[in-house]
């Protein structure tokens, strides 16, 4: 009995031991009133959402509130609220309330719209860079590089705002020459960014001081041109992967557009040549193939910074133009390499793919490109450079004409064969003959490129042949349903006949006995 | 027994048989003589009605003749089998001479043949046929039917292409609506929880064995009695004042209608060799069934399931307690029961009086098929089949053509064959304007009707008992 007891009070010991969890926080009692508190219409403040979720929070996040509420940073359950219902995950949460910054700046009683961070900043509220969720998106500050990043001071220990002294005292706003370099104190140095980024460059500071942006921001001192600030934003900078980001890969156009395709920023700037830079190329890039593709979410499409470079953003050189092709459409682009062409675009300084292809406005070739008439690529061209070479012409009318008649006969066959397999004959082996076709008009419509009948036949002939092969099916499948209608009217013939017979028979037997 | 009472007899094969030759050799052995005799004096009743409902027999059977040899014929290069079925078939319909007319004639007779065979069942209800003393005629081609639509079913399967395995799948499902042994009933029909090529093994067997073997031991049966009863005279005429003469005149004219039907046959096969293009009939061999490809929308069976499939639709969830497709398949259970059991229902045919009540019946059920087989074909939504607006409109279509097929079929009656009992065509069709043209349920709709129609009923009763208890 006696061991029984010691056993019992020994295991009740242990349990009110485990259950008095002496690192469990006791709530701060100002925390307790604020999460109970009632408006004047008698309405809880913090509502039911934003109770669950302080609910759920760690120990760790309910000791942080804590200190938050003791130091005075959170004295209103409004305040309180608003934080809450920012429902950040618990890392982010975590930097939040370590952030003195940020729990000042985001209580409505202390600051006026210009310096808050609010929860509903936007249209007709605090300005956009203000917006308290999209500072806790940052990049920056998700790696725990907050508001002192920049702006100095120690967000964890004092009040204070000593700010950093590359941080310009005035005119930060209108003269835009020191951010680049401010950015770079960290973005150039690669021992630092290994720590958070190993595989992000660190020479974009480098590339932008001799990019025309560079040049004109830092050597003209023309705050118009565009800096870090003006493609990645200020507060709330996200990764170029995440699709919200000014600079993930189909918002760039717009991004770029900003500047480029509003007459007001742009104006007064030249080209080399001395004539105005045109605001068209967002309008042009959005009709061309590219801009479609990009826009119906092909993430691979070309958009603005493929040709032009990012930080180094530069007009591509006469050269440039078709490296800058090449990258994707590399068969047309060594086909080009070897080909006659390749030395007369070079002597004549033409940009190889953008003479007959043009840039922004790059639309779906189409075989009429070919024509030798007036109108077509080749025709016009060679009127006025080459005095009408007869060979060229030639050839190039062999091209058009090879390539019309695959593209017709494909259109042709295709609905020839649906129709006889509507009938009930085998079109496999026209729909085999009808793969050839197509592959081999994809094939030849690359190596026009070659400017070569020679290299052209190689791939256009088996096409051809296929054409022919095909045309001969047709005939003999049509030659079988033929066929089956001559037996088909033949056996009606003799079941006819049959029915006559049986019929006369019939007659003579009713005839004899009425 | 009467003059066949000779098959008990030894024969002796000394007797002088009828003349010499083959045919004295035979009848020494056979006594084909009394035999000859009485199919030499066989008659079909020449009456009042049209003779060509007569014909439509002799025609269902031609199609099954067609079906017999176009399907051993496909049997030779039909290869079951998960990596074979729909090869074989690709094969013969592409490489083998004539093999894409076999399997031509074949689909378009079993079609042709359900045609034939439901005008048959239909004209031989109308005419009252059943009556005694010829019960076991209806019954046994009442489960000729049957057999065929079992016929249709399992040969639907056999090339195992996409359309034929997600139909089987539907099809096949509906059996879990079975109380009790629902579940048990589905998995014996498919060979597994799931159907596979297991389902496909047991569907073959079925199509080109049970269910032959069933169907030849049945057609002996109903022609035998059709033999030996003869056909029957129209209702109230019992000895008929003429007949025809069924060797060679009758005989003679079924020859000429086959070869009309092989006509039919051999020029649709040719000129459609996939079937019409209508849902539900159609044939073309598309791809190879695969389990795992998505089952792609608007799904159908075929045509003469298309009925069951929408009225299965038109049952919600649950009623009554239990799940709408048991309930459904309860009532198909019932029409199908009843339909079988109408020789002894009809109790005025039985006694050779007109019984216009069953007349009316058979009209109610085609335009009760009718109705629900439109809608099933979702006539009048276009390609909009997941649209409620266009599937309402459908059913505003649907009903305008069952409607007005109802009130041609009322006025031709009552004006060329003076019938004047209409109360079940009417229930039908105030079914099918309560739901189509009202928007009102099917099943509500459906109730109302069958009130209406009990209510006319007991009324008729009344007005009728009430003049004779004066007297």
């Amino acid at each position: 009995m006696k061991t029984q007891v010691l056993v019992l009070s020994a295991f009740l010991f242990s349990t009110a031991a485990f259950a008095a969890d002496p690192s469990a926080p006791t709530q701060n009692p100002k925390l307790t009133e604020m999460l109970a508190a009632k408006d004047e219409s008698g309405k809880p403040i913090i509502g039911p959402d934003e109770q669950a979720y302080f609910a759920g929070l760690n120990d760790n996040l309910k000791e942080l509130l804590n200190q938050a509420v003791q130091k005075e940073n959170i004295t209103r359950p409004e305040h309180l609220a608003a934080l809450l219902a920012l429902q950040l995950r618990p890392q982010k949460m975590e930097i939040l309330l370590q952030n003195n910054c940020i729990l000042c700046h985001s209580d409505s009683a202390n600051h006026s719209a210009d310096t808050l961070f609010s929860p509903t900043a936007g249209a007709g509220g605090a300005p956009s860079h203000m917006n308290l969720k999209e500072v806790v998106e940052d990049v920056h500050f998700r790696r725990g590089i907050s508001c002192a990043g920049c702006h100095g001071g120690d967000p964890t220990a004092d009040l204070g705002h000593a700010h950093v002294k590359e941080w310009p005292e005035k005119d930060r706003a209108t003269n835009r020459e020191w951010i680049a370099a401010f950015c770079a104190r960290c973005h150039s140095d690669p021992t630092y960014m290994h720590d958070f980024n190993a595989a992000l460059p660190t020479d974009q500071l480098a590339k932008f001081k001799e990019s025309p942006h560079g040049r004109t921001l830092l050597e003209k001192h023309d705050s118009r041109a565009a800096q870090c600030v003006s493609c990645h934003g200020v507060h709330g900078i996200r990764p170029a992967k995440d699709p919200q980001s000014k600079v993930y890969a189909q918002r760039v156009p717009e991004t770029c557009g900003a500047c480029h395709a509003d007459p007001k920023t742009m104006a007064g700037f030249t080209k080399a040549d001395g004539s105005p830079l045109p605001v068209t190329q967002l309008a042009e890039y959005k009709t061309s193939i590219h801009g479609k593709a990009l826009a119906r979410g092909d993430l691979g499409a070309p958009r603005c910074n493929t040709c032009h470079g990012n930080h180094a953003a530069t007009p591509p050189g006469i050269a440039g133009v078709s490296r800058s092709c090449s990258l994707c459409h590399s068969a047309n682009a060594s086909l080009f390499d070897g080909s006659k062409h390749k030395q007369a675009f070079d002597r004549n300084n033409w940009p190889e793919c953008g003479k007959c292809h043009g840039n922004h406005a790059i639309a779906k070739t189409n075989d009429s490109m070919l024509s030798t008439a007036k109108g077509g690529l080749c025709g016009d061209c060679h009127r006025d450079f080459s005095k009408d070479n007869p060979e060229c012409i030639a050839t190039a009318d062999y091209f058009h004409q090879t390539i019309t008649r695959l593209d017709e006969a494909r259109a042709k066959f295709s609905s020839v064969a649906e129709k006889l397999a509507a009938k009930g004959l085998d079109v496999e082996p026209i729909n085999n003959q009808l793969t050839e076709i197509t592959d081999g008009l994809r094939k030849s419509r690359t190596h026009i490129h070659s400017f070569s009948r020679d290299t052209f036949q190689q791939v256009a002939l088996p096409a051809v042949k296929a054409a022919e092969n095909t045309e001969t099916l047709v005939t003999k499948a049509r030659e079988e349903y033929n066929f089956r209608q001559f037996w088909l009217a033949l056996s009606i013939a003799v079941i006819g006949l049959l029915m006559l017979t049986v019929y006369l028979k019939l007659r003579a037997l009713e005839k004899e006995k009425p | 027994m009467g003059e066949l009472s000779f098959l008990n007899n030894e024969p002796d094969i000394n007797a002088a048989g009828k003349g010499g030759g083959l045919r004295g050799w035979l009848d020494r052995r056979y006594q084909l003589t009394p035999l000859l005799e009485f199919l030499k004096h066989k008659e079909v009743p020449i009456g009042s009605h049209w003779m060509g409902w007569y014909y439509l027999g002799g025609v269902t059977m031609f199609f099954f003749i067609v079906q017999v040899l176009t399907g051993v014929l496909l049997l030779m290069y039909y290869q079951p089998g998960e990596a074979t079925a729909y090869e074989s078939i690709r094969f013969l319909t592409t490489k083998v001479p004539f093999g894409w007319l076999i399997r031509s004639v074949h689909s378009w007779s079993a079609h042709l043949m359900i045609i034939s065979l439901v005008l048959h069942m239909f004209s031989t209800m109308m005419l009252k046929a059943y009556r005694p003393p010829r019960e076991v005629t209806w019954v046994s081609g009442y489960l000729l039917f049957l057999l065929t639509l079992g016929f249709g079913f399992s040969g639907y399967l056999l090339p195992w292409n996409k359309l034929a395995y997600f139909a089987t799948t539907v099809g096949t499902n509906i059996v879990k609506g079975v109380p009790l042994l629902g579940d048990w009933l589905l998995e014996v029909m498919r060979g597994g929880p799931d159907v596979s090529i297991n389902t496909l093994y047991r569907f073959f067997a079925g199509h080109v064995v049970i269910l032959p073997l069933a169907f030849v031991g049945l057609i002996g049966l109903h022609l035998l009695v059709i033999q030996r009863q003869g056909m029957a005279p129209p209702l109230g005429e019992k000895v008929a004042p003429r007949g025809m003469k069924f060797f060679p005149s009758f005989a003679l004219r079924d020859l000429l209608l086959w070869f009309a039907c092989l006509m039919i046959l051999l020029t649709l096969a040719v000129f459609l060799p996939y079937g019409p293009g209508i849902p539900g009939m159609d044939w073309e061999l598309g791809e190879k069934a695969d389990a795992f490809a998505p089952a792609y929308p608007g799904i159908k069976p075929e045509w003469y399931f298309l009925w069951e499939y929408q009225l299965l639709k038109e049952f919600p969830p649950h009623l009554f307690g239990l799940e709408g497709p048991q309930v459904c398949l309860f009532l198909i259970a019932i029409m199908f029961t009843v339909w079988g059991l109408i020789p002894w229902l009809d109790r005025r045919a039985r006694r050779d009086r007109h019984s216009p009540a069953f007349s009316d019946f058979g009209w109610a059920a085609i335009l009760f098929l009718t109705y629900l087989t439109l809608l099933g074909w979702d006539i009048g939504a276009g390609k909009r089949i997941d649209d409620p607006a266009a599937l309402r409109n459908a059913a505003r279509v649907c009903a305008w053509w069952t409607v007005g097929a109802g009130a041609l079929v009322i006025a031709v009656r009552s004006w060329r064959f003076e019938h004047r009992w209409f109360l079940l065509s009417l229930a039908a069709l105030l079914q099918v304007a309560l739901h189509g043209f009202a928007g009102m349920s099917y099943l509500l709709a459906g109730l109302i009707s069958i009130i209406f129609a009990a209510v006319g009923i007991a009324a008729g009763f009344f007005v009728q008992r009430k003049p004779s208890s004066a007297t």
